[in-house]
């Protein structure tokens, strides 16, 4: 089968979504279908460039390539899924946040002034009709869907995807909490060095890149931080694998988050992980007491929180192996045949 | 607004605080200056006495209109006729239906046939000039909107479901009969209580406990007393009411196994009372016209408009009366269509979806063709040629175009 997936690009960010889209190539590719990866660069700001480039995808035309057809398109994230095609599959990562649950926040992008309004307003109609038109529509987690149903009124299937392939493995529960995240006011990483703050004994590893990278350090050095605090930048995929090997436990509170592999690629080498009450969807397989600890979102309780795995890391191993049962059972293969079918 | 007596003023009363959480909103009132607004929003319906200032409204400053009805002669007329311009009648006439419009207006004017807005509402619908006037539609049917661009209208039309009132739990009315059916609303030919109440007097043959209960005035020419002698039906198996305050209503409607609720011909209207009745989980039958018939069919049996409406009926009425399991059935399914449909708070959203686009949207429609338009003609697609068609037409389809 010919299949194009279909993902936004952002020039020089790169992220889940895409390394999402990558490996979905890859799977693809590896049980015998022609895969490609169909990318524009998206860029949202300012005014209605947002429609602006969301409507290029419209234009394009994925019926066939090299007059041979294209059986189905697989769209992934906003604005990709407004791409026509008789046969469009859309696994659903991300709306345009900024049109829903960011609107109005810190993290919005529209004013109160009416065309900004309207504007909110346009990008929720064109979901409306693009994601409308999907043959078969799948969200990454219940969360996605909820708000799919919500804001369009349509049902999408709850189908979270596999984290991506590391050499996952465990070498015991050692004195770090590490953050796996891009730098972004959204991923709430703050919280974690306000956490550390308060607690001396909280040693902390950020990994990734991002534009709230500055604003950070300047936290971690206002606070004393310093020694605590180590921010890697980006780094490769053994080092990654070696943190997740290595750590207590894995920090991810994310507002409001859609989906999220952090959590699956922790439970995979076996750690817990600690989030907040209003995290989104890593709620659907972190569960506290269980697979991790959910605390308010308030340092002082996450500074608790991560206290009690230091000082009881057997806990830190049964939550780890709990959470590595949930992401065992889900694969490349069940999700492959589910969106092919 | 209440004071006044109207299913409209209801609704805009209802509404008002749901939409005052999300929206800065100011209340216009009759013969006051118009508030500032970014935008202005018009309910309309087909009573001059209602709602004639807000076509007068309307007319100086265009907006979006809540089209409650699609009919409007009546409102028209008495803009018109009520105010002694004849010929704005037969302009409004002729505008519609051409010359033979233009001759039944003045027929009307001298009194050689009946007034048309009783006689012929749905074949001279006269709601030409307030869709004009509407830069936007808020409709609560299918069959408004339906109507509307039959009628030729281009601009956006929004569909908003009639909201639900929440209410305490009511205790029922105490009204004796088994099964008691209740009919809510105006008492004339045009709710087709001559049908019911010869569908019921047979009902009551086979089940004499059987009770129907009529809550509502009267209307002039109507003659109830008569039919119910003539039917047998005086002092026996009937209850009546007439207008009544909202407890009382909610009682009685508590009170009831099945509820009716027929017309035709139909405004184009919908009906509180049925909206009501689905809240409180009551079976309803109703006639398969207009908004009406765009109901489910899991919680109302649909009677068509044709020579065996009275039969239809009764056998609607058997059913339900002898099915407790379709009774149970029709119950839940309404309380579940309240809940995902009629809900106040998804209501008032769509409100604010609608105002927020019809305030600012035409500024981003300009914007997007505008951006648009500059990179067709930067690679040499012309205005008029078959790639900028195609252009329009894939913005349409995502309904960015115009």
């Amino acid at each position: 089968m010919r299949v194009a997936v279909c993902a936004p690009q952002v020039p020089f960010v790169r992220g889940g979504a895409e390394i999402f889209a990558d490996t979905l190539v890859d799977e693809l590719r590896g049980r015998d279908h022609e895969a490609e990866l169909v990318t524009v660069p998206f860029k949202w700001y300012p005014g209605t460039r947002v429609l602006d480039q969301a409507f290029l995808w419209r234009l394009l035309d994925l019926t066939e390539s090299d007059g041979r057809p294209i059986d189905l398109v697989v769209a992934t994230k906003f604005p990709s899924y407004c791409v026509r095609h008789p046969n469009k599959r859309v696994w659903v990562l991300h709306q345009f946040r900024q049109a829903y649950e960011l609107d109005r926040t810190d993290l919005g992008q529209f004013s109160e002034e009416p065309a900004d309004r309207a504007l909110r307003r346009s990008v929720q109609r064109l979901d409306r009709v693009a994601l409308g038109e999907a043959k078969r529509l799948f969200a990454t987690s219940r969360n996605v869907a909820d708000r799919i149903e919500r804001s369009t009124g349509l049902a999408a299937e709850v189908m979270p995807h596999p984290p991506q392939e590391l050499p996952y493995r465990n070498d015991g529960y050692g004195d770090f909490v590490l953050s796996v995240n891009r730098l972004d006011r959204a991923k709430r990483i703050d919280l974690l060095l306000e956490a550390a703050a308060l607690d001396p004994g909280l040693r902390v590893v950020v990994t990734g890149e991002g534009p709230d990278r500055e604003r950070l350090e300047g936290i971690a050095r206002d606070r004393g931080l310093n020694g605590r605090v180590e921010f890697t930048g980006r780094i490769d995929e053994s080092e990654l694998a070696s943190l997740y090997a290595r750590c207590l436990a894995v920090y991810y509170a994310p507002v409001d988050e859609d989906f999220g592999m952090v959590p699956y690629e922790a439970f995979l080498s076996e750690k817990p992980v600690l989030t907040t009450s209003d995290a989104g969807g890593p709620l659907e397989v972190v569960t506290d007491g269980e697979t991790g600890l959910v605390t308010a979102p308030d340092a002082t309780e996450l500074a608790r929180a991560a206290g009690r795995l230091r000082e009881h890391p057997e806990e830190a191993r049964t939550f780890g192996q709990a959470g590595r049962e949930i992401a065992a059972r889900v694969t490349w293969d069940a999700c492959i045949d589910r969106l092919l079918a | 607004m209440p004071p006044e007596r109207s299913g409209i003023a209801d609704y805009s009363a209802h509404l008002l605080p749901a939409l005052a959480e999300r929206l800065d909103v100011v209340v216009a009132r009759r013969r006051r200056r118009p508030p500032r607004a970014d935008v202005a929003l018009y309910h309309v319906g087909n009573n001059p006495d209602a709602h004639g200032w807000i076509v007068d409204a309307l007319r100086k400053r265009p907006g979006v209109v809540v089209l409650h009805d699609f009919v409007l002669h009546h409102l028209v007329a008495g803009l018109t006729i009520g105010r002694r311009d004849g010929h704005g009648y037969l302009d409004a006439m002729e505008r519609e239906g051409g010359v033979v419009g233009r001759l039944l207006g003045h027929g009307v004017l001298d009194k050689r046939i009946p007034p048309l807005w009783e006689s012929r509402p749905e074949d001279f619908h006269l709601a030409g000039e307030v869709l004009d006037l509407a830069t936007g539609l808020i409709v609560h049917s299918r069959h408004v909107e339906e109507r509307a661009r039959a009628a030729g209208y281009e601009g956006p039309i929004w569909r908003i479901p009639h909201p639900a009132w929440e209410h305490a739990p009511v205790a029922p009315a105490e009204i004796g009969g088994s099964p008691l059916i209740g009919s809510f609303g105006n008492v004339n030919a045009s709710k087709r209580i001559p049908q019911l109440l010869e569908a019921f007097g047979r009902l009551r043959r086979d089940r004499p406990d059987a009770r129907l209960l009529l809550v509502g005035a009267v209307s002039p020419g109507f003659d109830l007393e008569r039919r119910l002698q003539r039917l047998g039906l005086s002092g026996e198996g009937i209850t009546r009411e007439a207008y009544v305050e909202e407890d009382r209503l909610w009682a009685l409607m508590a009170a009831c196994d099945v509820c009716v609720n027929l017309r035709s011909p139909t405004m184009g209207e919908t009906s509180g009372s049925v909206i009501r009745l689905l809240s409180l989980g009551k079976p309803v039958v109703v006639s398969d016209v207009g908004w009406f018939a765009e109901l489910p069919d899991e919680v109302a049996l649909k009677i068509p408009i044709d020579a065996h409406e009275t039969e239809s009926l009764y056998a609607a009425l058997e059913l339900l009366a002898r099915d407790d399991g379709a009774r149970t059935a029709m119950s839940s399914a309404a309380r579940e269509l309240v809940r995902r449909e009629h809900d106040l708070g998804r209501t008032a959203e769509l409100y604010v979806a609608a105002l927020e686009q019809a305030a600012g949207g035409e500024a981003v429609a300009d914007a997007v063709l505008g951006d648009v338009s500059r990179a067709a003609t930067d690679v040499g697609i012309e205005p008029g040629s078959p790639e900028a068609a195609e252009l329009a037409r894939r913005l349409a389809e995502v309904e960015l175009g115009r």
